[in-house]
């Protein structure tokens, strides 16, 4: 006997009252992706303005996709790090491709008694690193050099890092925007030509609406290089 | 006062079978003398299944099952099992009374810790079972009826006797359970008696004038109407631990069962002096034979922060044993807490606070350089020098480098923020190719920036002279180039020595 329909039977919601019962859960297509997840400001406006949540997100996995080192990928992240510092938290460096100079990230604003270096050679050990970084409460922001990583290994980390409270960059080879991730912010780095000091940020993948034109941002401390540039006879740092 | 009591029924078996690594656990039976005649006592599963039943003469079970592993009953052996399952235990609470087969743990004093009742009795079990004991449990508000609720509850069960309830549930227990009354049952049973109730119904005075004056005592104990006092477990000053295996093991990966237990035993020992363990160390003895040298294999673990927790204390120790080469068979296995230290066991905290950062950092050290190598993990110290090769130091967390933060040092700023430094250093500078006179690299590069002379280190073995430039190639990557100075050279009239890449913009 089939059961008679509970007589009180709830009215069919509009589409409006969906919206504001499941305000958090849902985000439409078109507008910017907003989370609860707390963000930490990337320093530059144009770039937050774009960021869902307005800054680095925490709790998330962030992929900077690059084409090769030197463009400027720690001025990108210095006004977050130099935060993270300030705070006195911890900043997890994993196999980095070269020495940190500290004393250009101290002129950064980064406290270097705060970096700690991992050398990792094989992926397999990067990602258990990478994992173990993120389960620590001790950092505070985690950067990994992943030039290989499995959809799976993004996904596993991605998964991770939704329990920590931590920022967690990974810097890949920027071939790697062809394959998919699970990192729900993706930016390829790219150099502006003739424009030393500025980077362009394409938002490759972003909760919200797609975002095509590059970001242009100034990187910091170009005052410094074109101060410099002005001198002409060597200054001589000696102890002659 | 709240108690809990375990009680293992299978304790003579579980000592033999906890020998075994699960997976090859044979038929086994435990025998006992009854005058003249050997009796099974206990039998195992595999046993079971093949006929063989507790109380069955020697010769039946073996005529039964000729395979049958027999082992006579060791009472020595079920100690030494029975006071690491106490070792376990007093994780959860330092009071704990030794019972035959068994033991009583006063908890009122660790509900809130560990959450609720419910909660400490399931993770007091479930640390207890992993020491390889079967057990029932019973809680009462008196240690006896504990005791008396554990022995009549199904094995794996727990009888929850908390508040007056526990009276309702001692009534209906059956007078066989008593201590005092064991020689007695015969009459007992006689004149009518079943219960714990009907014995209590009976006259006091005429009880305790047939029964001896014990019984009425025990009794009394039990529902809470006399004072119970026990004696509680005294653990030895140090704690060392050594587990036989049956087997002759080849595997690290079968160590670790036996391992987790004596871990476990360490962390009940290290809680109940309030201590934590800074190092330990964990031996394997190797069956003596005369063709291998190889008495044993010693594996020494030193922690930089004491800890007192076993998940991160087993975690090292595997870590280790993964890259321990196990020489030859092992038959025994050996734990000894070597240095102890005060505990520093962290307040349940609300908020993340640097303290608890700094022993997370520690635990991820210890974490990554037992995997890694020591080497592995390192920090970065500045040091006041021009030269770039030697204005850092690369510090191994292991010389406490990176364990207290030195104060930032003032003079680490020597470089004005007005020259720039790149992010990243080559290890080694690498030699640029010229092509018509540009440097190359990747491309031929742009000079954005420079000179700056960098001079120093005369008064060591390495003098520098070199003028930095700041360069730029094609693919935008920025560069930090030098040409060694040479004055002489340049008199000679040639101009300026090698191209250098030393840093990249990052």
């Amino acid at each position: 006997m089939p059961a008679s329909p509970p007589s009180g039977s709830p009215a069919p919601l509009s589409l409006s009252q969906i919206e504001t019962r499941f305000r958090n859960r849902i985000w439409r297509g078109d507008a910017l992706g907003a989370s609860d997840d707390p963000v930490i400001s990337s320093g530059f406006q144009g770039l937050d303005k774009e960021l869902p949540g307005g800054g680095w997100p925490t709790r998330n996995l962030t992929e900077l996709l690059l084409p090769t080192e030197g463009l400027g990928e720690i001025r990108l992240l210095s006004y977050a790090l130099e935060e993270i510092t300030r705070s006195e938290r911890n900043i997890l460096l994993i196999a980095p491709p070269y020495i940190p100079y500290m004393h250009a990230w101290e002129h950064l604003g980064i406290d270097g008694r705060h970096i700690v270096m991992v050398r990792a050679c094989k992926p397999a050990e990067r990602l258990w690193t990478l994992e173990q970084g993120i389960r620590s409460a001790a950092f505070g922001t985690i950067i990994g050099w992943l030039p290989e990583a499995s959809q799976q290994a993004t996904r596993k980390l991605q998964i991770l890092s939704r329990t920590a409270a931590s920022l967690v960059f990974l810097f890949r080879p920027a071939r790697a925007r062809f394959e998919p991730s699970a990192a729900p912010l993706r930016i390829l780095l790219s150099p502006v030509r003739g424009h030393s000091h500025t980077l362009s940020l394409y938002l490759l993948k972003r909760r919200g609406a797609p975002f095509v034109l590059p970001i242009r941002i100034p990187l910091p401390q170009a005052a410094v290089f074109s101060r410099s540039a002005e001198l002409k006879s060597p200054p001589i740092h000696s102890y002659c | 006062m709240l108690w809990i009591a375990l009680y293992f029924p299978a304790l003579s078996l579980d000592w033999i079978e906890r020998r075994f690594p699960e997976a090859l656990i044979p038929a086994i039976g435990v025998t006992v003398r009854k005058g003249n005649q050997i009796c099974i006592q206990q039998a195992n599963k595999p046993a079971q299944a093949r006929g063989v039943m507790a109380g069955q003469p020697l010769a039946s079970a073996l005529a039964v099952f000729p395979d049958l592993v027999i082992m006579e009953q060791d009472p020595r052996e079920e100690g030494k099992a029975l006071q690491q399952a106490v070792y376990a235990a007093l994780r959860f609470t330092p009071n704990i009374a030794v019972q035959n087969n068994g033991l009583i743990a006063e908890v009122s004093g660790s509900l809130k810790l560990f959450g609720s009742l419910k909660k400490l009795c399931q993770s007091l079990n479930r640390v207890v079972t992993a020491q390889g004991l079967q057990l029932s449990a019973g809680i009462a508000p008196t240690a006896t009826a504990a005791w008396l609720l554990a022995r009549s509850a199904q094995q794996g069960t727990v009888i929850n006797g908390k508040g007056e309830e526990f009276r309702i549930l001692l009534d209906a227990l059956p007078v066989g359970l008593l201590e005092s009354a064991q020689p007695h049952l015969e009459v007992i049973r006689g004149i009518g008696c079943k219960t714990l109730a009907d014995l209590r119904r009976l006259p006091r005075s005429g009880v305790a004038r047939r029964f001896g004056p014990d019984l009425p005592v025990e009794l009394d104990r039990a529902y809470g109407d006399s004072p119970d006092p026990q004696k509680w477990f005294e653990a030895p000053e140090d704690f060392q631990q050594k587990i036989k295996m049956m087997g002759l093991i080849e595997n690290a990966e079968l160590l670790l069962v036996p391992a987790q237990r004596m871990v476990e035993q360490m962390c009940g020992w290290l809680a109940l002096r309030h201590a934590a363990v800074s190092a330990f160390s964990f031996v394997l003895h190797h069956e003596y034979s005369l063709r291998q040298p190889h008495k044993f294999t010693s594996v020494n673990i030193r922690l930089s922060e004491q800890s007192s927790d076993p998940a991160h204390l087993m975690l090292l120790l595997r870590e280790h044993l993964e890259r321990t080469k196990i020489v030859a068979p092992v038959c025994e296995l050996e734990l000894t807490a070597d240095e102890i230290a005060a505990g520093a066991d962290g307040n349940l905290e609300l908020f993340p606070t640097v303290q608890s950062g700094t022993t997370s950092l520690n635990r991820f050290i210890e974490k990554l350089s037992s995997r890694l190598g020591p080497e592995a993990i390192t920090g970065l110290k500045v040091i006041s020098d021009h030269r770039p090769e030697y204005s850092q130091r690369l510090e191994l967390s292991g010389t406490g480098g990176l364990n207290c933060f030195s104060k930032r040092e003032a003079n680490s700023q020597i470089i004005p923020p007005e020259s720039p430094r790149p992010a990243w250093l080559m290890k080694i500078p690498l030699e640029l190719k010229v092509q018509r006179g540009r440097p190359v690299y990747e491309s031929p590069l742009k000079l954005l920036a420079g000179p700056e002379r960098i001079e120093a280190g005369w008064w060591d073995e390495v003098a520098v002279a070199r003028d930095y430039f700041i360069a730029e190639n094609n693919q935008g990557q920025l560069l930090w180039i030098y040409r060694e100075h040479n004055p002489v050279e340049k008199d000679k009239g040639n101009k300026g020595g090698n191209w250098y890449l030393q840093g990249l913009f990052g």
